[in-house]
């Protein structure tokens, strides 16, 4: 009689690798074949799995039909099943599979699409965080506000790609016009998903707010983060840029880089 | 975050498995529903879902039912898993706190089933280890629901019924008892339904789960599938009034997870459950009064 640990190190290769021989070995046959007995629990890991896919990626699975979103999602459980058992975080790296998986990889903007997805899936469930406490900006002098840098919630995703996958993302919602087309040559997305009301939605930011925000969630203080944005963008609106972060209430804490102070957490 | 409520409610009469197809309508109509079973893993994040559960919280008694903690697996229990499950029960103050006899993650793969195990010593002695791990962490008693089997291993000499009795005695947990598993299992596997819940020892039964299943033709027999989409079958709903015969009036969970109805099918079944707990009460009233 093997060990437990071996019998379930069988089981995991039968489910996942189609290898069926020593799990089989260790099942009793009565009136029905070990390997027919195995496919019963096969099929429910793969439905549930390919189910719990669809649900987190339903704009790819329209964009490839559903039969081929099968087979791919078939393919991406073998060589990446999940190992945390909330399925809402399985399958953060759809994208990366997608972008190196042959039969799909002439649809260039298929992976950042499936990055959107996954970005509103993981804003949808993020842990909720507490507001920014005014209190915590008044305490700091004006003159070292340079040095500010600030913690953000983390139901806040940015996400830019050179194909416009937000235009994609709307021709593909239920309500769409089927009729409707996306011009794969126009600009590029440079996107902010977070909550509003609880659910999870994106927006387009110009490209010197995106970059005054990138370099602020990446841990850069105001001055370096402005500086990003003045580069993408001579004429930005510093005051405005601060006071329109403060009001998304995406910030959940600020502190003083510079003094090695980072915000907590 | 918490819930204002000074001590976990209580669960009696028969209560129905919350999926997020429901959320809204619970919400808005307030179903009279005497109580929720929600599923850990689906709460373990924040926005909405967590949102939509703290007030349902509010207004009934919750039970919380885990899928994912593999208390069966050889590898031990995830501690990260366990912590987040710990951090959900003590923001949920639950009535209850179930999770199977089973196992789901081996090499550091989980693999979204509750899988069966062989039952011998050393998966009693591994089930009875992490069990007591999770009531130590949780700082307070689960209980531990039978699964449905589709194969036996050659080398199994423990019944089932006696291993999850030995369970609770090593262990201290309860018991929750799923009439449509020991069904399912009984019709794969050539066991007796009523044998195996009359093995089961009552006094430790808390908790009873009713479901539906599906029949299907594989390798030239039929096999019955514990898939939770259709009403409970005539055969289960007797197997529940010996259950109930035998083990009491105990909370029931009426359970759907594939082709989700409408609440009110739910309802009418849950009304089916407590038709049956009721006449049982009668006759016990009846029986005191002669």
């Amino acid at each position: 009689m093997p060990a437990l640990r071996e019998v379930q190190a069988a089981f995991r290769d039968a489910l996942l690798g189609g290898d069926d021989s020593l799990a089989a070995a260790a099942i009793a046959s009565d009136g029905m074949r070990p390997d027919a007995r195995l496919r019963i629990y096969r099929h429910h890991v793969f439905a549930t799995l390919t189910a719990a896919l669809k649900a987190t990626y339903p704009v790819v699975c329209r964009l490839v039909d559903e039969r081929f979103f099968d087979y791919a999602a078939d393919c991406y459980i073998r060589a990446r099943p999940p190992s945390v058992p909330c399925l809402f975080e399985y399958g953060g790296d759809l994208s990366e599979f997608l972008g190196a998986f042959g039969p799909c990889r002439h649809l260039a903007y298929l992976p950042d699409v499936a990055r959107l997805e996954w970005a509103l899936n993981a804003v949808a469930h993020a842990e909720d965080a507490p507001r920014l406490d005014p209190a915590r900006l008044h305490a700091i002098p004006q003159q070292a506000y340079p040095g500010l840098a600030f913690r953000f919630d983390p139901a806040f995703r940015l996400l830019s790609s050179p194909w416009p996958i937000d235009r994609i993302w709307w021709a593909h919602q239920p309500s769409a016009d089927p009729d409707s087309t996306v011009d794969l040559g126009a600009a590029g997305a440079a996107l902010e998903i977070r909550r509003v009301g609880g659910d999870p939605v994106f927006r387009s930011l110009d490209a010197a707010t995106h970059a005054f925000r990138r370099a602020l969630v990446e841990g850069c203080c105001l001055e370096a983060a402005t500086t990003d944005a003045f580069v993408a963008d001579p004429g930005f609106d510093l005051t405005g840029a601060v006071r329109s972060l403060l009001a998304d209430r995406v910030v959940t804490d600020v502190a003083l880089a510079t003094l090695g102070d980072h915000p907590e957490g | 975050m918490s819930v204002d409520t000074a001590s976990p409610a209580t669960l009696a009469g028969v209560g129905i498995g919350l999926r997020a197809r429901h959320l809204e309508e619970v919400l808005a109509a307030h179903p009279p529903v005497p109580w929720f079973e929600v599923h850990a893993e689906n709460y373990m994040g924040g926005g909405m879902t967590r949102r939509a559960l703290e007030e349902i919280r509010r207004s009934y008694p919750i039970s919380l039912h885990g899928v994912g903690l593999s208390l069966g697996s050889a590898d031990g229990v995830d501690r990260q898993h366990l912590r987040r499950l710990r951090a959900l029960v003590e923001w949920l103050d639950p009535a209850m706190v179930s999770e199977h006899l089973s196992w789901s993650s081996t090499g550091g793969v989980y693999l979204n089933h509750l899988l069966p195990l062989p039952y011998t010593e050393e998966s009693c002695g591994t089930m009875c280890r992490h069990i007591d791990q999770a009531q130590g962490v949780l700082g307070r008693r689960i209980l531990i629901e039978n699964p449905s089997s589709y194969l036996r291993f050659r080398h199994s000499p423990i019944p089932e019924p006696e291993f999850l009795a030995e369970l609770a005695h090593r262990t201290g947990c309860g018991l929750l008892c799923d009439v449509n598993n020991i069904y399912v299992t009984a019709q794969n596997l050539g066991l007796d339904p009523v044998v195996y819940l009359d093995a089961l020892p009552s006094a430790l039964v808390e908790e009873v789960h009713l479901a539906g299943h599906a029949r299907n033709d594989a390798g030239g027999r039929t096999i019955l599938i514990d898939d939770h989409g259709s009403p409970v079958s005539l055969e289960v709903w007797n197997l529940y009034r010996h259950a109930v015969a035998r083990l009491g009036s105990l909370p029931t969970l009426i359970e759907w997870d594939t082709d989700i109805p409408p609440l009110a099918v739910l309802q009418d079944e849950a009304g089916r459950a407590e038709r049956i707990l009721g006449g049982r009460l009668l006759t016990g009233l009846h029986a005191s009064a002669a």
